[in-house]
């Protein structure tokens, strides 16, 4: 985190970013408002956006995993990202109508709230579409991922075509997915979610364990197993529809950190539950200090680094199950 | 213990259980029998609160309707060994028998909880497995892992506890069979009740308390072994002929098939 802090574009020429840090927290006066600025609103706050949004993608990412029983259940693959993303967009496009006369903090909730609503339903479609009776068939719940992503892709290309300019900068921001957008209003707003979310799923290690023996007999165990998938469906929706109201879509992060943690823990929700929101945050945060540095003074897509080791990581899992997909 | 009336069942347009009766006192070992398809497995689902009949059904569980109980509870005094168990559990096997022990800790187990597991993992012959990986083992083995899950669910305090199995004899070797079902005879012993789904017909009349034979839907038969193992009932209801004797050792009635 702090290597994070030192290293950037911006050069703070004879002295470190931790004593421009240390300055502005003591309140030195004698900071010059440009590194004021870049130190706290630019650097601090994106390193604070990806490790809040890392976090929250791998937590939805394993808790998904847990409900739907499969390695394979992530916000990207099955679709919610793309419901969060098409719903944003078209929040976008046609709330920029009416957003002059919004307050800041109900204009940026505007764009999440619809990203909400988007996972949300794009949850609820996969779920009816791949789960029936307590069993969930892999490959619908893939299959309905590509379907919702299709028409997400759709119609976000017909948002993007009717769009003004100032509009195309913020939809394409979405598809790409970046950390630059970062603000304390947003890092609140995502503090928050990851409070209330954590609060009730980081405890469901037990009852995702128990899910692995079915749903009947997890019932049988003391779980309210209908209870717990509400509280994941609107949960993962909530933190995945933030995470893209602020961030755009940001792949395979729910992915690859549950596989690496269950290749040591095995299966044990217990740990991989807590642990993923660690290593997600780092992960993310690594993922995007790469990202702006590698190509200084430009920065990369943060998507184009996840996806480069996201991508081997489905193919593993995908050979893995080979004898059971079929 | 466990009483219902009239109990119906209907998967679309299918009859799988019609008006069927059913009361089951404290300490005895039933076991429900019957040919393929007669609803031995969807009655057993319905008496452990599985599925969802559709209408109000009134199943009695120690006095109080079954729907009425908190699930929380409910795991303390009843458990279910179901026929199919999920072949890909990524754990260690002792990790999968102590998911029996969730309903009493919170996040650690404890010092009880690591010993009914152990006892649970040794009353079934598994404790040499404890540290495999539960998807290494074979058919037979998971099945007995199971069954020290459901063991370990249910040892506890509480007066009369209520065990569904569901063919639990599936992939055991003989030795294995007889001691399933000698734990499970030493379980109702202590005044526990236990609901078995059994295929083979001389292992129920040689541990059962009571035996209820099922035909279509339809309890066409319930009582002690002596009443219901009668050549007649059950060539009947197997539709093949089949005759009855005493056992030569400890006079239970043994049936032959053919």
């Amino acid at each position: 985190m702090f290597l994070a802090l030192n290293i950037g574009v911006y050069d703070f020429e004879e002295s470190s970013a931790f004593q421009v840090l240390w300055k502005f927290i003591s309140g030195d006066s004698t900071l010059p408002i440009s590194e004021k600025y870049i130190i706290w609103d630019v650097r601090a706050s994106r390193i604070v956006l990806s490790v809040l949004v890392g976090s929250m993608l791998a937590v939805s990412g394993t808790s998904l995993q847990g409900m739907f029983k499969n390695p394979l259940a992530t916000g990207d693959l099955i679709g919610l990202t793309s419901g969060a993303t098409l719903l944003a967009a078209i929040a976008i496009v046609l709330g920029h109508t009416f957003q002059e006369f919004l307050p800041e903090w109900l204009r940026v909730s505007l764009v999440s709230i619809s990203a909400f609503i988007g996972a949300l339903l794009a949850m609820i479609l996969v779920y009816r579409i791949s789960t029936s009776g307590g069993q969930t068939n892999v490959v619908m719940m893939l299959l309905a991922g590509v379907a919702i992503t299709a028409i997400g892709f759709a119609i976000t290309g017909l948002l993007i075509y009717i769009s003004k300019d100032d509009q195309l900068r913020d939809l394409t921001f979405w598809n790409l997915g970046s950390l630059a957008g970062a603000t304390w209003t947003k890092n609140t707003i995502l503090f928050l979610v990851l409070l209330v979310s954590y609060f009730i799923i980081l405890p469901k290690g037990k009852a995702l364990n128990a899910m692995m023996l079915g749903e009947k007999d997890a019932q049988h165990l003391g779980i309210d197993v209908e209870k717990l998938k509400k509280q994941i469906i609107i949960l993962t929706a909530l933190m995945v529809g933030s995470c893209v109201a602020f961030s755009g879509t940001i792949g395979f992060v729910g992915l690859i950190i549950p596989y690496i943690l269950r290749q040591i823990f095995r299966s044990d929700y217990h740990f991989i539950l807590p642990l993923s929101a660690i290593c997600g945050s780092i992960l993310l945060l690594i993922a995007d200090t790469i990202s702006r540095t590698i190509v200084a003074p430009s920065e990369l897509p943060i998507g184009i680094l996840t996806g480069l080791m996201g991508a081997p990581v489905f193919i593993a899992i995908l050979l893995k199950f080979k004898n059971n997909l079929r | 213990m466990i009483k219902a009336h009239k109990i119906d069942y209907k998967n679309k347009d299918y009859k799988i259980l019609e008006s069927v009766d059913i009361s089951v006192g404290y300490g005895e070992f039933i076991a429900i029998i019957g040919p393929n398809g007669a609803g031995k497995s969807s009655l057993l689902n319905v008496l452990a609160n599985e599925i969802n009949t559709g209408k109000k059904q009134e199943i009695y569980f120690k006095e109080k309707i079954l729907t009425d109980w908190k699930i929380e509870d409910l795991s303390k005094h009843k458990a279910k060994f179901s026929q199919h168990n999920s072949q890909d559990i990524p754990l260690l096997v002792k990790d999968v028998v102590m998911m029996g022990r969730y309903p009493y800790f919170h996040s650690q187990p404890g010092n009880d909880d690591c010993k009914s597991t152990e006892n649970a993992m040794h009353e079934t012959d598994v404790i040499h497995l404890q540290n495999r990986d539960y998807n290494s083992l074979s058919g037979g083995e998971k099945q007995r892992v199971h069954l020290a899950r459901v063991f370990a669910q249910l040892d506890n305090d509480v007066a009369h506890r209520l065990l569904f199995l569901d063919e639990p004899l599936n992939n055991l070797d003989v030795r294995h069979q007889h001691n399933a079902l000698e734990l499970i005879k030493n379980f109702t012993k202590k005044n526990n009740t236990a609901i078995v789904v059994l295929h083979d017909l001389n292992m129920a009349a040689n541990f059962a308390d009571k035996v209820l034979l099922m035909e279509k839907g339809k309890a066409i038969s319930y009582g002690t072994p002596e009443n219901v193992f009668v050549p007649e009932i059950i060539s009947n209801a197997y539709n093949f002929p089949c005759t009855i004797c005493k056992h030569p050792v400890n006079q239970n009635p043994m049936i032959l098939f053919g």
